[in-house]
């Protein structure tokens, strides 16, 4: 309690003898030299020292960020480069899809026109053989019923027809016919 | 007085063993010898002194030893230290700050390692307390800013400057010139010097004063809250103290720093 008074009027009063305000001289003389030596060592080596090596770093920093920056450069422009490849690629694979389509087509249609030309020619052909084959079979059918017609008058004429005679000549004239055919 | 910091750091009686105040701060000799006539003597304070410088060279010879691009920690702690004053300089000087970096960091280390020795577990005695560091150390920032001046301006040019700043009606100078000498080449280095001792002082009897008294109010039957009060305060104290003390190193770098931007140019 007496020494904590004592302090605060001590601190209050500046004490019985006062802080010392003039220095002391071995103290001014050994801190100086103290510091001097401290400071010829650190402005001399330590803190250059130090300077380059942050420099030294900054630089580094520095020229890798421009190695980075012009490398981005070039990724960018083998991008743009390998984008534009691809851009072409689609158009050309789009053109020849176009071409192959279009060539299909056109097959389609051209074997689609033979197909239909074909047919109708098969068509033509046989109405003219079924039209044909029925002259044929008309002129034939035409000269047996002349040379039937013939016979049957000349028979007439060789005898006398009763009506019993006349229908037994008419069935077998059909009975004639339908052998033949 | 020796007791009382015995004390006040391993325990013991206090009574009646502190009647001076600047029993706290002058410390006897421990040996003394002569040089030219004039002797000296090595006390407690400037073994402090030389002990705290020893350990920034040391600290600062073996973190930039092997200094390299990628830094290691002790290095990355100096880099720290050094970036900050670079930071003073190139904010307040400019670009031809950078050459008083080196200067700068000394200043910034020196007094916060002086300083700190304020809190240091048995050291407990800053040597700024002791008016001689803060005097020196102001000394050498006057010879460097009056040296800019000179280096810069001429001898004639700089002290022109200072006396008769431009700009200012003649008659002015009447008043102006001898405030302006006083104040460039008396008050400038007074202030910084006058400023670290007080501040450094002021810290010491506070710090002394948390630490004696829990000794003399714990035991005591009545003043036993005061103690409690003392102890629990303690930690704040030094954590206030030693901001203080990396205060007034900034505070010193920094006005340098400014007085060397002031020589630079005539005003």
């Amino acid at each position: 309690m007496l020494l904590t008074s004592t302090l605060i009027l001590a601190a209050e009063n500046g004490g019985a003898g006062g802080i010392d305000l003039f220095p002391d001289t071995s103290e001014l003389v050994m801190g100086l030299v103290a510091f001097l030596l401290l400071a010829a060592f650190m402005t001399k080596f330590a803190v250059p020292k130090l300077m380059e090596t942050l420099e030294a770093r900054a630089e580094v920093v520095r020229s890798s960020q421009e190695q980075a920056q012009a490398m981005l450069q070039e990724a960018e422009a083998a991008k743009r480069s390998y984008d534009a490849e691809i851009g072409d690629a689609k158009g050309e694979a789009n053109r020849i899809i176009e071409e192959a389509r279009a060539t299909a087509e056109q097959l389609k249609a051209e074997v689609l026109q033979r197909a239909e030309a074909e047919a109708a020619q098969i068509v033509e052909r046989a109405q003219a053989d079924i039209a044909g084959e029925r002259e044929r079979v008309v002129q034939d059918l035409r000269a047996q019923v002349g040379s039937i017609s013939v016979e049957l008058a000349a028979r007439i004429v060789e005898r006398e027809l009763d009506q019993a005679t006349h229908e037994g000549l008419v069935d077998e004239y059909i009975q004639r016919l339908s052998s033949q055919n | 007085m020796i007791n009382v910091l015995a004390a006040a750091e391993w325990g013991g009686e206090f009574d009646g063993v502190l009647d001076d105040i600047n029993a706290l701060f002058d410390f006897p000799f421990i040996f003394e010898f002569t040089i030219a006539g004039e002797t000296y003597g090595i006390n407690r304070t400037i073994i402090i002194a030389w002990i705290m410088m020893l350990v920034v060279g040391v600290v600062f010879f073996l973190g930039t030893r092997k200094a390299d691009i990628v830094p290691g920690k002790l290095q990355a702690f100096i880099e720290l230290i050094v970036d900050f004053n670079a930071g003073i300089a190139h904010d307040i000087i400019g670009d031809k700050g950078k050459k008083f970096v080196p200067i700068l960091t000394t200043f910034f280390c020196a007094i916060f390692v002086l300083n700190l020795a304020k809190i240091t577990p048995f050291m407990m005695m800053p040597p700024t307390g002791r008016i001689a560091w803060p005097l020196f150390l102001a000394g050498i920032a006057w010879l460097i800013y009056v040296g800019v001046g000179i280096q810069q301006q001429g001898f004639l040019g700089y002290f022109k400057g200072v006396a008769f700043p431009s700009g200012v009606p003649w008659p002015l100078y009447i008043i102006l010139t001898p405030i302006e000498i006083i104040s460039t080449l008396v008050l400038r280095p007074a202030t910084l010097a006058i400023r670290l001792f007080a501040n450094m002082v002021a810290g010491h009897i506070l710090v002394v004063i948390t630490l004696v008294t829990p000794w003399i109010f714990l035991p005591s039957p009545a003043g036993w809250p005061i103690g409690v009060f003392t102890v629990i305060a303690g930690p704040l104290v030094f954590g206030f103290e030693l901001f203080i003390i990396g205060l007034q190193a900034y505070i010193f770098s920094m006005l340098t720093a400014v007085y060397i931007d002031s020589s630079m140019e005539a005003h």
